[in-house]
C-alpha cells in the first residue's frame, strides 16, 4: 500500500524545515564555514592574502590532504587508521636514507640511489605496511583502532632506530626539486604538492563514485553483513583500503621530506588527529557508509586556514594546540548532531508538540 | 473461542477510552478521529496493514507522541501523557518488538532498571532479588533472577519484560508484535501468561501481523486502515477472510496464489552436509520450478542450513551439486557464482545497505558485470535498476531513493531484485514475508510463482505454517539439525492432516524417513 506507507512517519522525519536545515548543513555547512573564514581573514588580515601566505597554506593543506584522502577511504568503511602520521615519518625516513646513502644524520651526502628509485621503494614500503595492517585486521578480525595504533608505535620506533632520533638530510635532485617546487599562476604561487593533491582527490573521487571498488567501500561501511552476503569480497576490499591509506600517507611523507630536505621521525606529527578531524568536518560519518572525498578537502582547508588565521590574528603559537583540539571535539560534535542523535538539538523537530 | 473464557465478558467496565484521536504529521493525516477502547481484563487486538496507524495510536497512548485532538480517558480520568514515563507511572506499559533491555545485566537489574530499591545510598540486592522472584513466580516462571539476561532465550527475555510491567503495577500492557521472535512453544507460554494476566484483571492491547494469533488469544478486534477506525467486533464474530477484507478494504482473492509448475530437472543436490551439532548429515535435492518448503521449530537449524548452503558459514563436511556437477562453496561469492542466492530473514540487518539508494542495492551483486574497463557504467546500471523497478512494481519515487525510506514490502522487492539480477538457478527465501503487509505478501508469492515458471529452484524457510503449506510443492522438515521427513504437498489435500504431519516431524515423534522425490 504505497499511499498508506507514508502515514506512519517517524518523528525524525516529522519536521520538514528541520530536515531542510540539516540537509543544507550537511551538504554546504563546511564550505560556508570555510568561505566565511577566508573572507574574514582576507579583509582583516592583509598578510593572509599575500601570495606566500596562500602558498604556504596550500602546501600544508596538500601534505595533510593527501593523508586525509586515504583516511576518508578507511573511515567510509567504518574503520580508522591511526598509523598515518607514523607512516608519513617512516616513508620520509626510508626515502631519505636511500637518497643520502647513509643513516648518519647531517651527512648531506648524495651517494645514495636516485630519488625516483628511492621514492618508489618508500611508497611500496608504505603501501606494503598498509596492506599488511589490513591483512591482520581482516584475517584475525581485529579492531582497526588497536592494530593501527600498534603500527603507529612500530613505525615511529623503526624511524627512530634507523635515524637514531635525528633527521637524515638530503640534497634534492631534479625530480625532488620538481615535486616540491611552486610555479606562478598570475600573482599566485601554486605549490606542486597541492597540484599532486588535487590530482589524487580527482582520482579518489572517480574511484569512489564510478568504480565497483568505491561502491563496495560505501557498502561495507553501510552494512558489512549485507555486503558480504551480496557476494562482495569484504576482506580483500578492506585490505586494499588500508593499503591505499598507507600508500597515500607515504606519498605525503615523501613530499614533506623533500620539502624539508630531511627525513625525521617527527615529520608526520599530529597528522593522524588532523586527518580524522578533516574527514569528519567534511561530512563523513565516523560510523562509515556516508560521506565523500570533496568534504574532506574542505575539512582540510578549514583546519589549515584556522591554523594560519591564528597566526595572523596574533594568537600565540603555544595556544594553537588548544584551538586544534577544540576543532576536533567540535567536528565530532557536528558529526553527532548531523546524524540527529542529540535530542535537544534536533532543530525544533518537536516544536509545537 | 477464547473470548467465552472471560468470566463476565463484555460487561466489564471500560479501563481505557480514546475518543476521536487525530494526529497529523507534516503532509499526512496519520490518525483521523480514531475511537478505541479497552475493557478491564480484556485482550484487545489492534490490526491493520503497515501504515494503518496502529503504532501511532499506541504511541499517543503511551506518551511518545502527542495527539493533535481527541480525548484519552484512563481509569475514569482524562489524561494527557507527554512522556512514556508518565504513562508508565499511571499504569500503561509497552512491550516493544525490539526489547529495550540490557543483556549484560541480571534479570533483577532489568526488572528494577530505573526504580532500584535502596537502603541508604546502597542498592538493596536481597530485597530486589526477593521481589523479582515473586514477580516471576506470579507468571509461573522458574528463572533465577541473578542470571544475566543474555543467558535466557528470547521468549524468556520477553517474559522478564512482562514481569517488569507487573512490577510497575500496570493495568494495561501494550504488546507490539510480541511473537515475532518466538518459537511455537514460547508462543504457547506467552499465551498462557496472557490468560493469567487477564485473570488477574490486567488488560492487554495485542498488535500482530499474525491473524491466527489474534483469533486465538483476543476477546475483541479493532481494525484500522489509512488512519481511520474501520470496525471493532467481538473476535468470535469475525473470521480470517472478513478480517482481511476490513484490513485491505477489498477482497484479497487468495492469500496464497500458488501455481503448480511442472517439475524440471535437478538443480541443487546437497549430500551429507554436517556442521558441528547444528546440522547433521543433511541430504536433499531441489528441482527446477519447485518450491521446497523448509519447516521446523525455531532453533531446528533451518537458517543455519541455508547459510551453510550459501557459504556464509563454514561446514565440516558435505557435498554440493548444481545441475548435477559437484561444486565447492566456501563463501557467498562462490555460491553466487554457482547461481545460488539468499534472501536473509533479516532484511535490514543482512539484506540491504539502508543508507544506499534503491539502484545501488539492486545492482550490488552484479557490479562486475556492469563494469567496463575500470569504471562502472552508470547508464547500464540505471537501466538494469529501472527494469526491476518496473517489472516488480517497486514503489519508490526514484532510483535514488534511500532504501531506508521504503516500506517493508518494497524493501523485500529490492532484495529480491538484487538476487534476480544475478540470474540465479537456486533462490533461498528465509522468512520471505516477515513483517510485510497482506497485500505485499501476495505480490511476493506471485513473484515466487514467476521465478518457478522460469525454472528457478526455490527453497523457502518459514515459521508460518500456512505459508509453508500454501506455497510449497514439497516440504522438508528439520528437527534439531536433522532432516526428519519430506512431504509431498499433493499427498495431503487436507490442510489439517498436513499440519499434523509437519508438526509430527518437527517435534520428533517420527523416525528419519527416506526422501520422497
Amino acid at each position: 500500500m504505497s499511499d498508506t506507507a507514508a502515514v506512519n512517519v517517524p518523528p525524525r522525519a516529522a519536521n520538514r524545515t528541520g530536515n531542510l536545515v540539516r540537509r543544507v548543513l550537511v551538504a554546504m555547512g563546511p564550505l560556508i564555514v570555510l568561505l566565511v573564514m577566508v573572507i574574514f581573514l582576507w579583509i582583516t588580515a592583509p598578510a593572509f592574502r599575500s601570495p606566500t601566505s596562500l602558498m604556504l597554506i596550500g602546501l600544508e593543506a596538500a601534505a595533510i590532504g593527501i593523508v586525509a584522502a586515504g583516511q576518508t577511504f578507511v573511515i567510509l568503511t567504518g574503520g580508522i587508521d591511526l598509523s598515518v602520521e607514523a607512516m608519513v615519518s617512516f616513508s620520509g625516513v626510508v626515502a631519505a636514507i636511500l637518497i643520502a646513502g647513509t643513516s648518519e644524520a647531517g651527512g648531506q651526502i648524495a651517494h645514495g640511489i636516485p630519488a625516483a628509485a628511492a621514492i618508489l621503494i618508500a611508497l611500496s614500503a608504505g603501501a606494503g605496511v598498509g596492506l599488511f595492517q589490513g591483512l591482520i585486521i581482516t584475517a584475525f578480525n581485529m579492531n582497526p583502532f588497536i592494530v593501527t595504533l600498534g603500527f603507529r608505535s612500530i613505525l615511529l620506533g623503526v624511524s627512530l632506530v634507523w635515524t637514531r632520533g635525528a633527521g637524515i638530510n638530503i640534497q634534492k635532485d631534479s625530480l625532488l626539486s620538481f615535486l616540491t617546487a611552486s610555479f606562478e599562476v598570475g600573482s599566485l604561487k601554486v605549490p606542486m604538492p597541492l597540484v599532486i593533491a588535487i590530482i589524487i582527490y580527482a582520482i579518489v573521487w572517480v574511484i569512489l563514485r564510478h568504480t565497483k571498488f568505491g561502491r563496495y567501500t560505501y557498502a561495507i561501511g553501510g552494512n558489512e553483513t549485507a555486503a558480504k552476503l551480496s557476494g562482495i569480497n569484504v576482506n580483500l576490499t578492506k585490505i586494499f583500503i588500508y593499503g591505499i591509506s598507507g600508500l597515500l600517507a607515504s606519498i605525503s611523507g615523501v613530499l614533506v621530506m623533500g620539502r624539508l630536505q630531511s627525513g625525521a621521525y617527527q615529520n608526520g606529527t599530529n597528522m593522524t588527529l588532523i586527518s580524522v578531524a578533516a574527514v569528519v568536518i567534511g561530512g563523513t560519518a565516523l560510523s562509515g557508509g556516508t560521506g565523500g572525498i570533496w568534504g574532506t578537502l574542505v575539512g582540510v582547508f578549514i583546519i589549515r586556514v584556522v591554523d594560519a588565521g591564528l597566526v595572523y590574528l596574533n594568537v600565540p603559537s603555544n595556544a594553537k594546540e588548544i584551538v586544534i583540539g577544540a576543532i576536533i571535539v567540535l567536528a565530532v560534535g557536528l558529526d553527532v548532531i548531523r546524524r540527529g542523535e542529540v535530542k535537544w538539538l534536533r532543530f525544533g523537530r518537536r516544536a509545537g508538540t | 473461542m477464547s473470548h467465552t473464557d472471560l468470566p463476565n465478558g463484555s460487561h466489564e467496565p471500560l479501563l481505557l477510552e480514546m475518543r476521536a484521536i487525530t494526529k497529523r504529521f507534516p503532509g499526512v493525516l496519520a490518525l483521523n478521529e480514531v475511537n478505541f477502547d479497552v475493557r478491564r481484563g480484556e485482550v484487545h487486538a489492534l490490526v491493520g496493514e503497515n501504515g494503518a496507524g496502529k503504532s501511532t495510536l499506541m504511541k499517543i497512548l503511551s506518551g511518545v507522541y502527542i495527539r493533535d485532538s481527541g480525548d484519552v480517558i484512563f481509569k475514569g480520568q482524562h489524561v494527557n501523557f507527554t512522556t512514556p514515563r508518565q504513562a508508565q507511572v499511571a499504569g500503561i506499559t509497552t512491550i516493544y518488538q525490539e526489547l529495550n533491555q540490557v543483556a549484560q545485566m541480571s534479570v533483577t537489574e532489568n526488572i528494577f532498571l530505573g526504580s532500584e530499591i535502596e537502603r541508604g545510598v546502597l542498592v538493596d540486592w536481597p530485597q530486589m532479588h526477593r521481589q523479582a522472584r515473586a514477580l516471576l513466580a506470579k507468571l509461573h516462571l522458574d528463572i533465577d533472577p541473578r542470571l544475566p539476561l543474555s543467558s535466557l532465550g528470547v521468549g524468556q527475555q520477553q517474559m522478564v519484560e512482562v514481569a517488569k510491567a507487573l512490577h510497575h503495577r500496570s493495568d494495561l500492557i501494550i504488546m507490539d508484535e510480541p511473537t515475532s521472535a518466538l518459537s511455537v512453544r514460547e508462543i504457547e507460554d506467552l499465551f498462557a501468561i496472557i490468560r493469567e494476566l487477564k485473570a488477574q484483571g490486567v488488560s492487554i492491547v495485542y498488535i500482530s501481523h499474525h491473524l491466527d494469533e489474534a483469533f486465538e488469544i483476543t476477546d475483541r478486534i479493532t481494525v484500522l486502515r489509512d488512519g481511520r477506525h474501520i470496525t471493532t467486533q467481538p473476535t468470535g464474530a469475525l473470521n480470517v477472510d472478513s478480517l482481511i477484507r476490513y484490513m485491505v478494504g477489498r477482497d484479497v482473492s487468495e492469500q496464497f496464489p500458488k501455481e503448480v509448475v511442472p517439475r524440471g530437472p535437478e538443480v541443487l543436490r546437497v549430500e551429507n552436509l554436517t556442521q558441528g551439532d547444528r546440522l547433521r548429515n543433511i541430504s536433499f535435492t531441489a528441482y527446477a520450478g519447485e518450491v521446497l518448503g523448509i519447516a521446523g521449530l525455531v532453533g531446528a537449524g533451518r537458517t543455519e542450513l541455508m547459510r551453510a548452503i550459501f557459504g556464509a558459514d563454514p561446514i565440516d563436511s558435505g557435498r554440493f551439486y548444481v545441475d548435477g556437477r559437484p561444486v565447492t562453496i566456501h563463501s557467498p561469492r562462490d555460491a553466487i557464482r554457482h547461481g545460488i542466492g539468499l534472501l536473509t530473514e533479516d532484511r535490514k540487518q543482512q539484506g540491504l545497505v539502508l543508507k544506499m539508494t534503491t539502484r545501488e542495492n539492486i545492482t550490488m551483486s552484479v557490479l562486475p558485470r556492469l563494469t567496463r574497463g575500470l569504471l562502472t557504467s552508470r547508464r547500464r546500471e540505471a537501466a538494469l535498476a529501472q527494469r526491476f523497478i518496473d517489472n516488480l512494481a517497486i514503489k519508490t519515487p526514484s532510483q535514488n531513493q534511500l532504501v531506508i525510506n521504503l516500506s517493508g514490502g518494497t524493501q523485500q522487492k529490492v532484495v529480491l531484485s538484487k538476487w534476480m539480477a544475478t540470474e540465479p538457478r537456486v533462490l533461498i527465501f528465509d522468512e520471505p514475508t516477515r513483517g510485510i503487509d497482506v497485500g505485499a505478501k501476495v505480490e511476493i508469492y506471485k513473484l515466487m510463482n514467476q521465478l518457478a515458471r522460469q525454472g528457478v529452484a526455490i527453497l523457502m524457510v518459514s515459521s508460518e505454517l500456512p505459508e509453508i503449506m500454501g506455497m510449497s510443492d514439497r516440504i522438508m522438515v528439520i528437527r534439531e539439525g536433522e532432516v526428519t521427513g519430506f512431504i509431498n504437498r499433493a499427498d495431503y489435500p487436507d490442510t489439517q492432516a498436513l499440519q499434523e504431519k509437519i508438526m509430527e516431524y518437527a517435534t520428533g515423534s517420527n523416525k528419519i524417513v527416506p526422501e520422497t522425490a
